[in-house]
C-alpha cells in the first residue's frame, strides 16, 4: 500500500473518531445541564439520584461503560438491540464491498450507536460537574441584585448568571473537549473501526507497524485546531471580569 | 401617614435571634440612618424589607400595601413577591453590578426585562440617571474598568431606574477606599436634597449626622435608641450608644 492509501485508510477511521467527538458534544453539552440542576436540587431524592448517577459514571472506566451499553441490553432483555440495527441495515441497504467509508459506516452502525450513547452519558456527567462548579462559583450577590430589581428567577439565570458561568467554564470545558477526541480510541474495544483500530488492522493484514504511530499526527493536528478555536472563544469572553 | 411601617419584626437564624422586635416608621421624603456595630441586625433588617430574607414575625407595610405579615401568610406567590419588592430599591455594600454589561446596559436591563416602558424611553431614562450620578462619560465602560466609587454610583442609578418608593443602602461605602467614599456620599446627599425616601445603613457617622432626618441605633437585635441626629450624636442617652460613638472618635 502506498503512503497515500494508508493515509486514506486511517482517515476513514478518523471519521469515526470525529463522529463520536461531534455527537458526544452535541448530546453531552445540553444533557449535562439537567444533570447539573438535579445535583443542585433542593429535593433530596432528586439530588441523591443525580449524585449517584454521576458517581457511577465517573467511577467506572469509560471502556467498561461501552461494554455495558453494547452487551447488557442483549444479556438482560434477550434483545441485542445494536446487533439488530446491523441486521436491519444488511437487510435493507445495498452495502458496497470496496473498503469505502460508506461500507465501514453501514456495517458498523450498531456499534457506533452504542458507543455514541456511552460517550454522551459519560461526558454529560463530567460536564454536569463543571457546570455545577461554575454555577455555584457565582456570588449570591449577583442573584440578589437581580431579584431586588424585580427579575424572575429564570430572567436572572438567563440574563445575569449564564454568561458569567460560560466564561468561567470555558477553560475546564476545553480540557474535557481535548480529552474527548483522544478517548474516542476506546471505541475499538467493541471493534469499531476508529483510527487506532484501522492502524491495528494494517499491522495485522499488511505487517505494517508504523501507521499505528502515524495516527498520532491526526490527533495532534485536530487538537491543535481545537486549541486555537477554544482559545479564540476564551479571548472573546475576556472583555469582562467575572 | 407614614410611607413605611414596620411592626414587631423578629428574625432568627437557627438559635441566634438577630432581630428581637423592631418597630419603626418612616415618612415620605425622609432619610433614616441606621447605625450600630456589626452583628446588631442592621443588614438583616434591610434584607427583610427587600424580601431577601423572610422575618419570623411581625409586619411590614408600604403605603398600606402589606409586604410581609407573619400572621396571614409566610410567603406570597413569586409574582406578588416581585411586585412587592419593587417598592424598595437596594444598593449593596459590594455593588453587585453585572460584570458582562456596560454601565448603560446595567441600568437598562431590569426596566427592559420588566417592560417598564418602551426600550427607547428606558434608555433615555437610564442616560438621565447616569448623568445624575455623574458618569455620562462612562456609559459604554464595563464595571471592571471603573473604580469602586464609580461602580457604586452606577449601582445607585440602576436601583433608581425602577422608581423605588424607598431606596435602601447597605453600608454603601464600606467596601470603598476613604478617598472614594466622598463621591458616593455626595450622590446620596443629592438624592436626599431631592426628597428621595431613603434608609441608609452606614458606618459614616458624619454622614448620618448631616444628612438624615432620623437615626436608629441598633444593638443586639433591638432599636436601642432613636431620634434626631443632633440629639443622638451630641446627647446619647444610653451607655451602649455612648460607647459605640466613642469608638468612632478615637
Amino acid at each position: 500500500m502506498s503512503f497515500l492509501e494508508i493515509t486514506l485508510f486511517l482517515a476513514n477511521g478518523f471519521v469515526f473518531s470525529l463522529i463520536i467527538f461531534a455527537v458526544t458534544l452535541i448530546c453531552g453539552i445540553p444533557l449535562g445541564l439537567p444533570i447539573a440542576f438535579c445535583s443542585m436540587s433542593r429535593f433530596k431524592p432528586v439530588r441523591a439520584i443525580a449524585k449517584t448517577v454521576v458517581w457511577i459514571v465517573r467511577g467506572i472506566p469509560l471502556m467498561l461503560q461501552i461494554f455495558i451499553i453494547y452487551y447488557v441490553p442483549g444479556l438482560l432483555f434477550g434483545n441485542p438491540i445494536f446487533t439488530q440495527i446491523d441486521r436491519y441495515i444488511i437487510r435493507n441497504f445495498e452495502i458496497p464491498n470496496d473498503g469505502s467509508l460508506t461500507q465501514l459506516l453501514l456495517t458498523n452502525m450498531g456499534g457506533l450507536v452504542s458507543v455514541l450513547i456511552a460517550f454522551s452519558i459519560n461526558y454529560a456527567c463530567y460536564f454536569s460537574e463543571i457546570y455545577r462548579g461554575g454555577i455555584e462559583s457565582i456570588s449570591k450577590g449577583q442573584y440578589e441584585a437581580g431579584y431586588v430589581l424585580g427579575m424572575t428567577k429564570s430572567q436572572v439565570f438567563k440574563n445575569v448568571i449564564l454568561k458569567q458561568v460560560i466564561k468561567r467554564i470555558v477553560p475546564p470545558m476545553s480540557n474535557e473537549i481535548i480529552t474527548l477526541i483522544k478517548d474516542t480510541a476506546l471505541a475499538n474495544c467493541i471493534m469499531l473501526p476508529e483510527i487506532i483500530k484501522q492502524a491495528k488492522e494494517l499491522a495485522a493484514t499488511q505487517a505494517l507497524v508504523w501507521p499505528l504511530f502515524y495516527t498520532g499526527i491526526f490527533y495532534l493536528i485536530f487538537v491543535g485546531l481545537l486549541t486555537i478555536l477554544l482559545g479564540k472563544l476564551e479571548q472573546k469572553l475576556s472583555y469582562f471580569k467575572a | 401617614m407614614p410611607i413605611l411601617e414596620v411592626k414587631n419584626l423578629t428574625k432568627s437564624f437557627g438559635k441566634t435571634a438577630v432581630l428581637k422586635g423592631i418597630d419603626f416608621s418612616l415618612e415620605k421624603g425622609q432619610v433614616l440612618s441606621i447605625i450600630g456595630s456589626s452583628g446588631s441586625g442592621k443588614t438583616t433588617l434591610l434584607r427583610c424589607l427587600n424580601s431577601l430574607e423572610f422575618a419570623d414575625g411581625g409586619t411590614i407595610a408600604v403605603n398600606d400595601d402589606i409586604i410581609f405579615d407573619s400572621d396571614i401568610h409566610k410567603r406570597f406567590s413569586d409574582e406578588e413577591l416581585r411586585r412587592k419588592r419593587l417598592h424598595f430599591g437596594l444598593v449593596f455594600q459590594s455593588f453587585n453590578l453585572f460584570p458582562q454589561y456596560t454601565v448603560l446596559q446595567n441600568v437598562m436591563l431590569a426596566p427592559n426585562l420588566l417592560k417598564k416602558d418602551t426600550p427607547e424611553n428606558n434608555k433615555q431614562k437610564a442616560l438621565k440617571l447616569i448623568e445624575k450620578v455623574g458618569l455620562s462619560d462612562k456609559i459604554n465602560n464595563y464595571p471592571c474598568e471603573l473604580s469602586g466609587g464609580q461602580q457604586q454610583r452606577v449601582a445607585i442609578a440602576r436601583a433608581l431606574a425602577l422608581d423605588p418608593e424607598i431606596l435602601c443602602f447597605d453600608e454603601p461605602t464600606s467596601a470603598l477606599d476613604p478617598e472614594l467614599t466622598g463621591e458616593v456620599l455626595r450622590v446620596i446627599k443629592s438624592l436626599a436634597d431631592r426628597n428621595m425616601t431613603m434608609i441608609v445603613v452606614t458606618h459614616e457617622m458624619g454622614f448620618a449626622r448631616d444628612v438624615s432626618d432620623e437615626v436608629l441605633f441598633m444593638d443586639d437585635g433591638i432599636i436601642a435608641e432613636r431620634g434626631d441626629p443632633k440629639v443622638i450624636f451630641e446627647n446619647p442617652k444610653t451607655e451602649r450608644l455612648r460607647n459605640f460613638l466613642a469608638s468612632y472618635s478615637k
